[in-house]
C-alpha cells in the first residue's frame, strides 16, 4: 500500500496541468439547451484533439488505453482548475460508453465509441418510466419485433438531456410473459427517429435538464440491440454499476473543492449573530469541519474503488456505497451552505455562475434520487454487499 | 391547563382555511410566478375584510382583540396552505403602529390598504444597523410590491421605515416562487413606530407567528408524503410498506407534532407573560424551523423524480420554509441566545 504516484504518473499529471492551463475554455458555459450542447461538445472535441478523451478507454476505439488511475489524475486536475462539468457528455462518457465497451458488438463499438470521444454526439439514458422508477424491471415500453426492426411504443420519463441527445440507451420490453427481468432489451435509439416526441420538464433548481419522451411506433433496427434480445437486464445492470461506481470520481473531486470554497465563504461572510464571521459560529464551524472529514473519506473510498477496479473489469455492488455516501455528503454540504449564507441564501443564484450556492442547494436534492435513490442503494448494500436476509 | 384549541378557535381556523383553499390555491403560486406581487391585491383585500390582518390587534384600532394563540393557529394555516404575501410583516407592522400611538396607520394596515414588507438587515457582506433612530446599510425586502413600509427588527427593538425613503431599490430573483425579493440601500433613513424590546417583546411575537407558519409547512409536507406513500406503487406494493419510507413519514409526524406543541406552548407563554417566555419562543423557532425544512426536504425524497420537478408542490414548501426560517431569527441564529437563557420554569 502506498499513496505516492509513480514517476510516470507524476509526469502524466504535469502534462495534464500544462495542457489544461493552455486549453481551458475561457468562455463560461452558456444557458439554453442548444448553446449548452454546442459548448459541451466543442470542449469535448478540444479534449479529444489534445489526446485527453477516453484516458482509460481501449486504444482501438480512440482511447488512450491507460488506467483509471490516470483518469483519476485527470479528474483531480480538471476539478482543481474549476473546469466546467461535462453534463451533456456525461451519459456517453460515463455509462453508455463503458457499457458498450464491455457488452456491445465490434461493429457497434467501432461506430459509436469514437464518436462519443470526439464530441460528435450526445447520449441520454431512457430507463425510468412513470410506473417504473425504483422498480425498473417493471418497465412497460413495448418493443415489437417486426422484420429487422424493433417497433417501440410507450413512454420514458426523467430522461436527462433527451432534448439535446442524438442517441439513447433505451430499455424496452420485448417479451411480456410475466418474468420481470427476462424480456427486457437494451437498444440504441436514434433520438431523431420519427415517432419520438421529447418534452422538457422544469426542475426545482430552475433547470430543464430532464424530459418526458414519448415513442409512437418508433422503428429501431435490430442491429442496434446491445447484448441479446430479451436479455437486456444484465446489460442494464452493468450500465447502472458504471453509473454508480466510477461516474462519481469527478463529482467527488468537485465536492472537495466545494467544501474548501464554503470554508472560505464562512470566513468572509457575517454569521448568524450578525457580528462575527460565520465560521465563528459553533454549529457552523463544527459542521464545516465534519464535511471536511467526510469528503476526505469519500476521496479515500474513491481511490480504493479505483484500485479495486484496476483488478477487475466492471464495478461491483460496492459502487452503491460510494454513491450513497456521495449523495449524503453532497446534500449536507449544500444545506450547510444555506446556513452559512443565512438571508443571502434566499436569493436564487444559478449553480452555473460563481456564488451559485442556492442553485446548487436545490440541485443537491437530485443526488439522492437520480441514478437510483438512496433507499435503493441501501437495499443493495444490505442485500448484496452484506447478504442480509430479504 | 389546556393546550388544546377550543371549539371557538377551531371554527375560526376552519373559516380561514376554507378561504385559502378557494382564493389562494397553491397552483396560484405557479400561475403568478411572473407577477410583481405574489398575492393578488384583490385576494389581499378580501383577506383583510375577513379579519386576517387584525385578529389579535386591539379592537380600538380595528382588530378583533383575540389572543396570540388564535393568531398562531391562523399562521399555521397560512403555512399549511402556502399562502403568499406579507402577512407576517403587516401583522407585526400594525402592532408596532398601534403600540406607538399611530392608530390610523395600524388601521390602514389591518384594513389591507397599507402593506408592510419584512426586511432582512444584510446583503452579502453589508450589514445594516439601526442607531439613533435611523437605519443605515443595505437590506433585503421580502414581498416589497406595493409595500409602503418595511419592517425592521433588531435585538433592541423593532420599527418601520418608509420604502419611499430607500434608494437603489432593485428586484432580485427569489429562490421561493411565492416570495418576491428586492434589495435596497438605506442612508440614514428615519425609523418610525420604534418599539424597544424592553417595552414589548415584538420580535418574540414575530418568532411565534413565524414558528406557527413553519409548523403548518411541516404538517402539510408530512401529509403530502404520507398520501404518496400510500398510493405510489413500486415492486407491486405501495412504497409506504418499506420501512425506509414508513419510518421517514413517522419521523415527519414526530417533528411536526413537537413543533406544533412547542409553538402553542410558546404562544401561551408569551401571551400570559410567563417568566420563561423567551426561552419557550426561541425553542419553538428552532424546533419548527428544523421540522419545516426537514419535512419538506424529505417530501422531495419520498416523491422521487416527481419531487424534483417544478410542477410538484414539495419544493415550494421547502423554499418557503427557508424564507420563514430567516424571519425573526433563523434556527441557527436562535441557538446561542437560547442557550444563554435560564432553565425553563
Ligand atoms: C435529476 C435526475 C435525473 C435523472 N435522469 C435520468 C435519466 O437520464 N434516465 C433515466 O432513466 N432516469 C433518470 N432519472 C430517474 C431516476 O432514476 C428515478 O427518479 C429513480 O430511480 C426513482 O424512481 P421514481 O422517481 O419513480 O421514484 P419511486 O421509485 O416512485 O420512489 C419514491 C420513493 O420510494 C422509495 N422506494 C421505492 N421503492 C423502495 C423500496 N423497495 N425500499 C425503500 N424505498 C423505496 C424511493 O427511494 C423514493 O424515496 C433521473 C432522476 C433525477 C432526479
Amino acid at each position: 500500500m502506498d499513496l505516492d504516484f509513480s514517476p510516470e504518473q507524476l509526469l502524466f499529471r504535469d502534462e495534464v496541468r500544462t495542457w489544461l492551463a493552455e486549453n481551458a475554455p475561457s468562455e463560461p458555459r452558456p444557458h439554453g439547451a442548444a448553446p449548452m450542447r454546442e459548448y459541451d461538445l466543442a470542449w469535448q472535441r478540444t479534449q479529444w484533439e489534445g489526446g485527453w478523451a477516453g484516458i482509460a478507454w481501449p486504444t482501438e476505439y480512440g482511447g488512450r488505453g491507460l488506467t483509471t488511475l490516470q483518469q483519476l489524475i485527470w479528474y483531480e486536475e480538471y476539478a482543481r482548475k474549476g473546469m466546467p462539468s461535462i453534463d451533456a457528455c456525461f451519459v456517453g462518457l460515463n455509462h453508455a460508453g463503458p457499457t458498450l465497451i464491455t457488452r456491445a458488438s465490434e461493429e457497434q463499438k467501432a461506430h459509436h465509441l469514437p464518436r462519443i470521444l470526439r464530441g460528435e454526439v450526445v447520449w441520454c439514458q431512457g430507463f425510468s418510466e412513470p410506473e417504473a422508477g425504483s422498480d425498473l424491471a417493471s418497465l412497460a415500453t413495448r418493443g415489437e419485433i417486426d422484420g429487422d426492426d424493433i417497433v417501440v411504443t410507450g413512454q420514458k420519463v426523467w430522461t436527462s438531456f433527451a432534448d439535446l441527445a442524438d442517441h439513447q440507451e433505451l430499455l424496452v420490453r420485448t417479451d411480456r410473459s410475466d418474468r420481470k427481468h427476462h424480456g427486457i432489451t437494451w437498444v440504441i435509439a436514434d433520438m431523431h427517429s420519427p415517432g419520438i416526441d421529447v418534452r422538457p420538464i422544469e426542475t426545482i433548481d430552475g433547470g430543464a435538464e430532464f424530459c418526458e419522451v414519448f415513442y409512437d411506433e418508433v422503428r429501431i433496427p435490430l442491429a442496434n440491440v446491445v447484448g441479446e434480445v430479451d436479455k437486456g437486464w444484465a446489460v442494464a445492470m452493468s450500465t447502472l454499476s458504471f453509473e454508480r461506481g466510477t461516474a462519481y470520481t469527478a463529482g467527488q473531486v468537485r465536492l472537495a473543492a466545494l467544501v474548501e470554497n464554503l470554508i472560505e465563504l464562512a470566513r468572509e461572510r457575517t454569521g448568524p449573530d450578525g457580528r462575527r464571521p460565520a465560521i465563528a459560529d459553533d454549529e457552523i464551524s463544527r459542521r464545516l469541519a465534519t464535511c471536511r472529514a467526510e469528503v476526505a473519506s469519500l476521496r479515500a473510498m474513491t481511490y480504493a474503488g479505483i484500485c479495486r477496479n484496476l483488478a477487475s473489469d466492471a464495478p461491483g455492488p460496492e459502487g452503491s456505497i460510494i454513491k450513497l455516501y456521495y449523495s449524503d455528503i453532497a446534500k449536507q454540504v449544500a444545506r450547510l451552505a444555506m446556513d452559512v449564507l443565512g438571508p443571502d441564501g434566499l436569493e436564487f443564484v444559478s449553480r452555473w455562475v460563481p456564488g451559485g450556492w442556492s442553485g446548487h442547494y436545490f440541485y443537491s436534492y437530485s443526488a439522492s434520487i437520480g441514478g437510483g435513490t438512496s433507499e435503493i442503494q441501501r437495499n443493495i448494500i444490505g442485500d448484496r454487499v452484506l447478504g442480509l436476509p430479504r | 391547563m389546556d393546550l388544546l384549541p377550543s371549539a371557538d378557535q377551531q371554527e375560526l381556523v376552519a373559516a380561514a382555511a376554507e378561504f385559502f383553499a378557494e382564493q389562494v390555491p397553491i397552483s396560484a403560486v405557479r400561475e403568478r410566478r411572473a407577477d410583481p406581487a405574489a398575492i393578488a391585491p384583490k385576494v389581499w383585500a378580501e383577506g383583510a375584510l375577513l379579519g386576517l390582518l387584525g385578529l389579535a390587534a386591539d379592537v380600538a384600532v380595528g382588530g378583533s382583540g383575540r389572543p396570540l394563540d388564535d393568531e398562531a393557529l391562523l399562521f399555521r394555516e397560512l403555512g399549511r396552505a402556502l399562502v403568499p404575501g406579507p402577512f407576517l410583516g403587516s401583522v407585526i407592522g400594525a402592532r408596532l403602529a398601534a403600540l406607538s400611538g399611530a392608530a390610523d396607520l395600524a388601521g390602514f394596515v389591518i384594513e389591507g390598504h397599507t402593506l408592510v414588507a419584512p426586511a432582512l438587515l444584510r446583503v452579502d457582506d453589508d450589514v445594516a444597523t439601526v442607531a439613533d433612530g435611523v437605519l443605515t446599510g443595505r437590506i433585503r425586502l421580502l414581498d416589497p410590491a406595493g409595500a409602503e413600509y418595511a419592517l425592521v427588527v433588531t435585538d433592541d427593538g423593532a420599527g418601520l421605515v418608509a420604502t419611499a425613503a430607500l434608494t437603489d431599490l432593485a428586484p432580485v430573483e427569489s429562490s421561493d416562487p411565492g416570495t418576491r425579493m428586492g434589495t435596497a440601500r438605506a442612508e440614514a433613513v428615519p425609523v418610525t413606530c420604534w418599539v424597544p424590546a424592553t417595552q414589548d417583546p415584538i420580535a418574540l411575537r414575530g418568532a411565534v407567528l413565524a414558528a406557527a407558519q413553519l409548523v403548518g409547512i411541516a404538517e402539510a409536507t408530512r401529509d403530502l408524503s404520507t398520501a404518496h406513500a400510500k398510493t405510489r406503487i413500486q415492486f407491486g406494493r405501495p412504497i409506504g410498506v418499506n420501512q425506509a419510507i414508513k419510518h421517514r413519514c413517522a419521523d415527519m409526524a414526530v417533528s411536526a407534532e413537537a413543533a406544533l406543541q412547542q409553538t402553542l406552548f410558546a404562544a401561551v407563554s408569551l401571551r400570559s407573560g410567563r417568566a420563561d417566555a423567551e426561552f419557550q419562543v426561541r425553542a419553538a423557532k428552532v424546533v419548527a424551523g428544523r421540522a419545516a425544512i426537514t419535512n419538506a426536504a424529505e417530501t422531495i425524497q419520498v416523491h422521487g423524480g416527481m419531487g424534483y420537478t417544478y410542477e410538484h408542490d414539495a419544493h415550494l414548501y421547502l423554499k418557503r420554509a427557508h424564507v420563514v426560517d430567516q424571519l425573526f431569527g433563523s434556527r441557527t441564529a436562535q441557538l446561542a441566545p437560547l442557550l444563554a437563557q435560564e432553565a425553563a420554569q
